[in-house]
């Protein structure tokens, strides 16, 4: 949250103000707290806007669970499971970097953040092979489920054999991993941005907050995964 | 942000910096603070424009100044300006800015960038929301029911330009909750402990926790609507299968802890004024503060209350009646609170005074007439008549609007220096509340005679009162028209105001009028409440209305 | 300041574990992704959902816990994380309070059917969750009102 410019704005201030630390903070310590704990209470956020898509899938499972059971037979198992292993994987690397910026090593930090990001690209890559698929399948949201643009004669015919009300399932599956997906990409964006305050050498033992929170985002972009996986893929 | 030397820190914050560029990429919490009291009030006249609109087509029977599809825009309108873009930022975006931080002795928020972010999500909102008034508004009703949102092919561009401007601006109202409850947590001054947090903060508190975890459901919801709207889901939309009460669901479980999120800052305010304007420590301090957590609580187990007469099960309607009837327990803890704070007190009838004993008649009306509509056998008759309109003008006006009068009258001679007419005060005061006691009490009796709300026409046995309310709102109007000439001829003509008006021993008083850029020259050390009357000094006491050397 | 008062140098103090532990968890994580996809294979029927959510929550614990640091952080952002899942867990709740018991006083009192055409109103639930005192023929929806002698 603090780019060099404004705390050095503060060099006159006559406390003891180490560069990184704000004018309006005491200490390094109260800075990092703070910036934690609003970290905490904007993933608290993020938890309950992704919730609300949970909480509809959940309503509408109970209410219609054919149609979810047909769905989920169409989503690709591997392909998901292949996902949910390079997502948990860059979240040990972005666990990883953290810690070797608490220890000061700077380019240590940097080839974790490298390899963080390179699996968020895999990551994307998958999910753009499944997206393609659906496509190609006519598996899509709502009122396009089963090709409205596309040549109809030559789609599989099996989505005859899901019920109707299957363009709802997989609105929301588009609904779930798209947004998700749009995290992945914003925290692709956060962890270039720290990658490059790291190169710069903005960073040290004793100032690494940027790090640990660019890592708290993305295992949150893991949490939610951890979720949603089993719940599209695995029991429908 | 430049360089700021020593002296500049400890400058007035008005004239700390200059030029225009000082004001638009400030991080100063108290100009963000001024800045979004200015559009907050901007939506406020656009609001009451539109309710005087409406009031005026209601005057008469029959077609009067617009046609019916007008009037039903010129509803929406009304509601959606009021909450998304008045009430919900008015308190915690615009006082609770300014004052919070001064309060807990910090020198900003604790995350100033994300502050100034916030003000201008709020203005991207705000133009979005504009954008669908210019696309020809739409008439859904500020709650965007399904399928009312879905079933008008030609309203598409609209209702997307409105909901995206309620997505954005609900993230606006999260980016304000989040820095304050980060704030109240990690930026108190030495010596100001939990329980020496002035009620403001406590209210402050209360609203933040709401805004963070509600508002997200919000925004999901909106999402939710626009990918029915264009992809047809199936989830809302009934034609395709879908439940359009789990729409109400979703949007009740943000709206109705957002009205909270109204009324809660309202509480606040008054809280402080009542203690300021007695003399008196508030009489149960401490449950005070926690009815003000009680009902952030509350508010997430009350929500469909709004939807009894909805197709809900019978079974969720009985469920959530009987929680509603938990609200009455905060509720009544405060306004006995406040009762038992005036008593005894040596109370002064200042014109923020004025405002609070107006918030605790209205609202007491307001929370009594709840439960009327909280009850399910009478609500089923209640329902969406004109008595549902006057009980919430009654919390969201009576309560929230008028503390914010009287929040923005004892704060505004520290906010800009300047202290205004106390004599056009009173009487822009007392037109408020007898307009206002007008234009809403007859709509109780027309509600429970079977007037239904957002209805054009009526009948004409309803005539009589339905012209008493519209007269009642030119009152009110003409109230705070007052007010507000009162506050503009102070800025032009207002003397300088001292550093303490009020002679109050809270925290905010003991800076200069207006404070200095960072607040305080030095950070203050807390060593007692604040509202601890009893132990204050008689200098402390001294009421200086006007600075020393302010010329007549 | 009170809210940190045992940083008494002001400096940040963190808790840094080492790098083979974070692998270990990380093993974990992996364990139990197959450990889901796995059981994914074997029906149990209702049990299904319970134990890919369990699974998940386990998984969801660790990160949080140790990925995430919060077993040596503040308290307050542990209580942050809780609390955000207990009001989402209010939101479901009550809900499916509704969603799951729509209709039933209706059915018990043989007025769920329009009087005019004996069609079967609009359910929530209009495949699994009917309670139906008279069972044959809730499905269809054409057959003539039963219920009337309640």
């Amino acid at each position: 949250m603090s780019s060099p410019s404004d705390a050095t704005a503060h060099d006159a201030h006559p406390h003891e103000h180490p560069s990184y630390v704000q004018h309006h903070f005491d200490t390094a310590a109260q800075q990092y707290d703070t910036a934690k704990l609003g970290m905490w209470v904007f993933i608290a956020t993020e938890i309950l806007m992704f919730g609300g898509l949970f909480v509809a899938y959940a309503l509408m499972k109970a209410r219609e669970p054919d149609v979810f059971i047909a769905g989920h037979h169409y989503l690709n198992k591997e392909m998901g499971a292949l996902n949910t292993v390079v997502l948990l994987f860059s979240s040990l690397t972005a666990a990883l970097a953290v810690r070797s910026s608490q220890l000061g090593k700077r380019n240590e930090t940097s080839a974790w953040l490298v390899t963080t990001i390179l699996c968020a690209c895999v990551f994307l890559v998958v999910k753009y092979f499944e997206y393609s698929h659906k496509i190609e399948e006519g598996l899509l949201p709502g009122r396009y489920f089963g090709h409205p643009f596309f040549d109809m004669s030559a789609a599989p015919a099996f989505h005859e054999a899901l019920p109707s009300r299957a363009n709802m399932f997989f609105g929301l599956y588009f609904i779930m991993t798209g947004l998700h997906g749009l995290h992945v990409l914003i925290g692709m964006g956060i962890l270039s941005w720290v990658l490059l305050r790291n190169i710069r050498g903005e960073f040290s033992a004793e100032y690494f907050t940027a790090v640990d929170l660019g890592a708290l985002y993305w295992h949150l972009v893991d949490l939610v995964w951890i979720y949603l996986f089993p719940l599209l893929y695995l029991i429908g | 942000m430049s360089t700021h030397d020593e002296a500049t820190l400890n400058t007035n914050y008005l004239t700390a910096t200059k030029g225009w560029k000082s004001w638009a990429f400030t991080l100063d919490h108290k100009r963000i603070g001024l800045m979004y009291l200015v559009f907050v009030l901007a939506a406020f006249l656009a609001g009451g424009i539109f309710a005087l609109l409406v009031r005026t087509e209601l005057m008469s029977h029959g077609p009067t100044i617009v046609s019916g599809p007008t009037y039903n825009k010129l509803f929406t309108l009304h509601g959606a300006i009021m909450v998304f873009l008045f009430i919900i930022p008015s308190i915690p975006a615009s006082l609770g800015n300014f004052i919070l931080p001064i309060q807990l002795g910090a020198k900003d928020v604790a995350f100033p960038k994300l502050n100034l972010l916030s003000f201008y999500v709020y203005l991207c909102g705000a133009t979005l929301t504009l954008l669908s008034i210019a696309h020809g508004s739409v008439d859904t009703g500020w709650t965007f029911y399904t399928p009312y949102s879905l079933q008008d092919p030609e309203a598409a561009t609209k209702v997307l330009y409105m909901t995206l401007g309620v997505f954005v601006l609900g993230f606006s109202s999260i980016l304000t909750g989040l820095n304050f409850l980060v704030s109240i947590h990690k930026l108190r001054a030495p010596g100001l402990t939990w329980t020496r947090l002035p009620l403001f903060i406590w209210g402050m508190y209360a609203t933040s926790i709401m805004q963070v975890l509600a508002t997200p459901v919000l925004a999901i919801t909106l999402l939710m609507l626009v990918f029915e709207r264009v992809f047809g889901l199936g989830i809302f939309d009934p034609k395709l299968g879908g439940d359009p009460i789990l729409f109400q669901h979703f949007f009740w479980f943000y709206s109705h802890p957002a009205v909270y999120i109204m009324i809660v800052p309202g509480m606040a305010v008054v809280s402080e004024l009542f203690a300021t304007f007695s003399r008196r420590v508030i009489f149960g301090y401490f449950a005070v503060a926690m009815s003000s957590l009680g009902l952030a609580l509350v508010g997430f187990i009350v929500w469909a209350h709004h939807m009894f007469t909805s197709g809900m099960s019978e079974f969720a309607n009985m469920l959530f009646s009987a929680l509603t009837f938990l609200v009455a327990i905060p509720s009544g803890v405060k306004v006995f609170n406040w009762t038992a704070t005036l008593y005894k007190g040596s109370i002064s009838f200042a014109p923020p005074m004025l405002y609070a004993l107006a918030f605790l008649f209205l609202f007491t009306i307001g929370g009594l007439t709840g439960l009327f509509l909280g009850t399910l056998n009478t609500d089923i008759h209640l329902h969406d008549t004109y008595f549902v309109v006057a009980h919430f003008h009654y919390v969201m006006m009576g309560g929230t609007v008028i503390g914010f009068i009287g929040g923005l009258l004892y704060w505004w001679p520290k906010m800009t220096g300047k202290m205004y007419h106390f004599g056009g005060a009173t009487v822009g005061a007392w037109l408020t509340f007898i307009g206002f006691n007008v234009t809403f009490l007859s709509q109780f009796v027309l509600g429970s005679r079977g007037m239904p709300r957002r209805y054009y026409d009526y009948l004409p046995e309803f005539e009589s009162l339905h012209r008493v309310s519209t007269f009642g709102a030119y009152i009110l109007a003409s109230g705070l028209f007052t007010t507000a000439g009162v506050l503009i001829h102070s800025l032009a003509k207002g003397r300088a105001a001292g550093r303490n008006p009020w002679g109050s021993v809270a925290l905010e008083w003991k800076t200069q009028t207006p404070p200095v850029f960072q607040n305080f020259e030095q950070t203050p050390i807390i060593t007692k409440g604040p509202y601890d009357y009893h132990l204050a000094s008689d200098e402390e006491l001294v009421e200086d209305l006007y600075a020393p050397d302010a010329a007549e | 300041m009170n809210a940190h008062a045992h940083h008494d140098d002001g400096k940040v103090h963190a808790h840094i574990a080492p790098a083979l532990f974070y692998w270990g968890i990380f093993g974990a994580l992996i364990f139990l992704t197959f450990l889901t996809v796995a059981v994914s294979y074997v029906d149990f029927g209702a049990a299904n959902t319970v134990i890919a959510m369990v699974v998940a929550t386990i998984k969801a614990t660790l990160v949080a816990t140790f990925f995430m640091h919060l077993l040596h952080d503040k308290l307050f952002n542990s209580i942050v994380l809780v609390m955000s899942f207990v009001f989402l867990g209010i939101f479901l709740f009550l809900t499916s309070e509704d969603m799951s018991t729509r209709n039933q006083l209706d059915e018990a009192n043989g007025a769920r059917r329009y009087v005019k055409n004996g069609e079967i109103a609009p359910s929530a639930f209009p495949h699994t969750m009917v309670v139906a005192p008279h069972a044959e023929g809730h499905g269809e929806g054409h057959e003539k009102v039963e219920g009337a002698h309640h």
